[in-house]
């Protein structure tokens, strides 16, 4: 009894030692895939809709960059009409799901068509955690309570999709 | 019964309260204490008791923080079962040690968590979170197993002295 325990022990440490240095490099490697990626589209979803609300098109007119509604935000009147774009501070505004003393909080979203990227710089969650990612050049950003979401797309999604 | 009831609000109390003191400086990571209970039931108790008890923990928190039903509360549940369900068969095998089992049981959690995720927010891009929690949640399922092992090995001294 006691000798398989031990081997059970030492085969805990190894499992555990293993698979830790395995999800190191896959988190290593992931962050290195985010930074290199030529985005040329980020899309900006809402809820679990499969259309994007907004597209940022950073490769429009040799990098000039433009902003493309495809649709308004579905919400009661009284919140007025999202999304909100600001061509001059660089944002999107989006409403989000979250609630405080039960009204929708804003998402607020900077882009960046020279560094073709896009933060999340203003949110109300618990933990904050799609604002705090910082600045994305390719890695999804998503605002779970929100219920907001910034996917990116790279030439070769463009080549495959004609 | 009186001890699992006891176990359960102890559970309850230790996720509470690692949700408001966040001790990882990641936002929405946690260490993942209320496992130890889970942990400590499957080897005491049976499984059947553990995944009742994961499950009402995870109710009752969802409950008392007003987030059932909301899309964090269907990651949550879809974690916890997992990783019980898995940590059930793990134990079974014998293969491996508690504190095996419970590394084994956080990294399903994860996985839980984004497949759950997935339909949430109707799209693969939480995939891209995976390694990260899995980087965090491989040290602190090893963490909670030792303490899990620690406490079950007090308990069966304890139990050896009354009986």
């Amino acid at each position: 009894m006691k000798i398989t325990k031990n081997k059970q022990t030492n085969r805990d440490i190894v499992l555990s030692i293993l698979l830790f240095i395995i999800a190191g490099i896959a988190y290593v490697f992931i962050q290195i895939l985010s930074t290199e990626s030529d985005a040329t589209k980020a899309h900006i979803y809402y809820g679990n809709l499969s259309t994007p609300i907004v597209t940022i098109d950073f490769a429009h007119n040799n990098g000039e960059g433009r902003i493309i509604v495809n649709y308004n935000q579905e919400v009661r009147s009284q919140y007025g009409n999202y999304p909100i774009i600001s061509e001059e501070k660089q944002t999107i505004t989006l409403l989000g799901d979250y609630e405080i003393e039960g009204i929708r909080q804003i998402v607020v979203i900077k882009y960046d068509y020279t560094k073709k990227s896009v933060e999340i710089i203003e949110e109300q969650s618990p933990n904050n955690i799609c604002s705090r990612e910082g600045e994305s050049r390719g890695k999804p950003l998503i605002c779970l309570p929100n219920r907001i979401r910034v996917e990116f797309e790279t030439s070769e999604d463009v080549d495959f999709t004609i | 019964m009186t001890l699992l009831a006891n176990l359960l609000a102890i559970a309850i109390v230790l996720n509470i309260i690692e949700s408001a003191f966040p001790i990882i400086p990641v936002p929405g990571a946690k260490l993942g204490f209320a496992n130890i209970v889970t942990l400590v039931v499957l080897y005491i108790y049976s499984f059947k008791d553990s995944s009742i008890l994961t499950i009402l923990r995870v109710l009752l928190v969802a409950l008392l923080s007003g987030k059932l039903l909301g899309p964090v509360f269907y990651m949550s549940i879809a974690g916890a079962v997992t990783a019980t369900l898995v940590m059930g068969i793990m134990k079974k095998t014998n293969f491996f040690g508690m504190i095996g089992v419970s590394v084994i049981g956080s990294i399903f959690h994860c996985i839980g968590q984004i497949v759950a995720g997935i339909f949430v927010i109707g799209s693969t891009a939480i995939i891209w979170y995976l390694p990260i929690m899995l980087f965090l949640s491989i040290p602190s399922g090893a963490l909670t197993g030792i303490i899990a092992k620690r406490f079950v090995a007090t308990w069966q001294t304890w139990h050896n002295e009354i009986s």
